[in-house]
């Protein structure tokens, strides 16, 4: 891609195009304002690839980065669409199976969803809201009516116990 | 003293405010707590793959496709504006006067910003700077993987920018920071500055009156003596902020 090889787009987004949809739709919960972030992130990257270093981190992580800061744009330049979102759970688009993954993908979705479901609930929730939402930690005490110190420690807490899991998985592919 | 606890939420951009400029600026200069913040991104990035996977729209492939090879505009997307041939003869006069002033103002902004040693600031300063009214924005690594910044725009026009994951730059580089304003093709600095060899900066800018006429802020690779107008990919930026 950092040549400028067409090909080299086709492949990445065969093969991160799924999960970047997910992504964005997990932000902004509508399928047109998700494939938007999606192509953006696309373009973005495309129009980025000759300042990209590897050393700096791989290919899928600069994604999803410019994929959630685009999704998180949106979902705050909308806030209508937000509230609705924060109303109404997401449906009507049912899960489907997105092209088969490299086994070192799999391996780390794997290890992802694992960790996930070991986390407690609310740190998990406190997780998802910073992430997926955009929330500060102010913003999440003051939705969940806790202490903000409280949201803090549980913020900190998940993110090392995800950390301890998943980046020896991850700092070998950064290396790599 | 290390920020730990509030390190993980500061990873996933969820500080904001003073606390989190000060956790910003603490980060940029500390190693410790630059290596645990980087392993958090990372982990935070990989966290979409605990999703049910959904397939994206089948045409979405042939639009990314179309727009690649037509080459976007650098702004992507960014309205031009729209300004009826009828006007521009009237136009020109007070678009040379504005484009004039704004180059004045961009070489003594230029001048006075040279003056300052980039490097970090003394923890007071970052807490006073931070408690006066502002506004946060946040840029993130769009050219530039890995890379993000903060930048606090004081209401005086004062203001700080901490900058990390950005690549050291040879001697006669440097990277420059713009305010790119709503409804004409003006284009102010905010400064140029240097990154250390871990790619982190802290640097004092000068901010526009408003933000509210701003459309978007850009950090762009440039010559070391800085450029009048942008000339390198959009490494930083901001369309949207508070």
């Amino acid at each position: 891609m950092q040549v400028g090889d067409e090909s080299a787009l086709e492949a990445l987004y065969g093969r991160y195009g799924g999960l970047i949809f997910t992504l964005a739709l997990r932000i902004v919960g509508d399928p047109e304002l998700a494939r938007e972030v999606l192509q953006d992130t696309f373009l973005r990257g495309w129009d980025g690839r000759d300042a990209y270093d590897s050393a700096r981190g791989r290919v899928p992580g600069w994604l999803m980065g410019i994929a959630r800061n685009r999704a998180i744009d949106l979902l705050r330049s909308r806030p209508h669409q937000a509230r609705l979102r924060e109303r109404e759970p997401l449906g009507g688009l049912a899960s489907e199976p997105v092209q088969p993954d490299a086994t070192d993908f799999i391996m780390l979705r794997r290890a992802v969803v694992s960790a996930l479901r070991g986390l407690p609930i609310a740190q998990r929730q406190a997780i998802e809201l910073a992430y997926y939402g955009g929330h500060t930690q102010v913003e999440i005490a003051r939705e969940l009516g806790e202490p903000l110190g409280t949201i803090k420690s549980r913020t900190r807490q998940a993110m090392e116990l995800l950390r301890a899991v998943l980046w020896p998985l991850i700092e070998p592919r950064r290396e790599a | 003293m290390h920020p730990t606890e509030n390190l993980a939420a500061h990873a996933l951009g969820a500080l904001e405010g003073p606390e989190g400029i000060s956790v910003e600026a603490h980060v940029a200069t500390c190693a410790t707590c630059g290596s645990v913040v980087e392993q958090y991104r990372a982990v935070a990035s990989a966290l979409p793959m605990g999703l049910d996977p959904v397939a994206p729209p089948p045409e979405a492939w042939a639009a990314i496709r179309a727009k690649a090879r037509q080459g976007r505009p650098p702004a992507d997307g960014w309205a031009k504006a729209g300004v009826r041939p009828l006007w521009r003869r009237a136009m020109w006069p007070v678009l040379t006067t504005l484009v004039a002033s704004l180059l004045v103002w961009n070489v003594v902004l230029q001048r006075e910003l040279t003056r300052r040693a980039p490097g970090p600031a003394p923890g007071p300063e970052v807490e006073a700077l931070s408690r006066r009214p502002g506004r946060l924005v946040i840029l993130a690594g769009t050219g530039q993987p890995g890379a993000s910044a903060r930048l606090f725009a004081a209401v005086d026009g004062g203001g700080h920018l901490a900058i990390s994951g950005l690549t050291p730059l040879p001697g006669e580089r440097t990277y420059q920071l713009w305010f790119i304003r709503t409804g004409a093709s003006t284009t102010v600095t905010g400064g140029t500055f240097r990154v250390n060899s871990r790619g982190l900066a802290w640097a004092k800018i000068i901010v526009p009156a408003s933000l509210d006429e701003v459309r978007a802020i850009a950090v762009t690779e440039e010559p070391a003596q800085g450029s009048m107008a942008p000339t390198g990919t959009h490494l930083l930026e901001a369309t949207a902020w508070r």
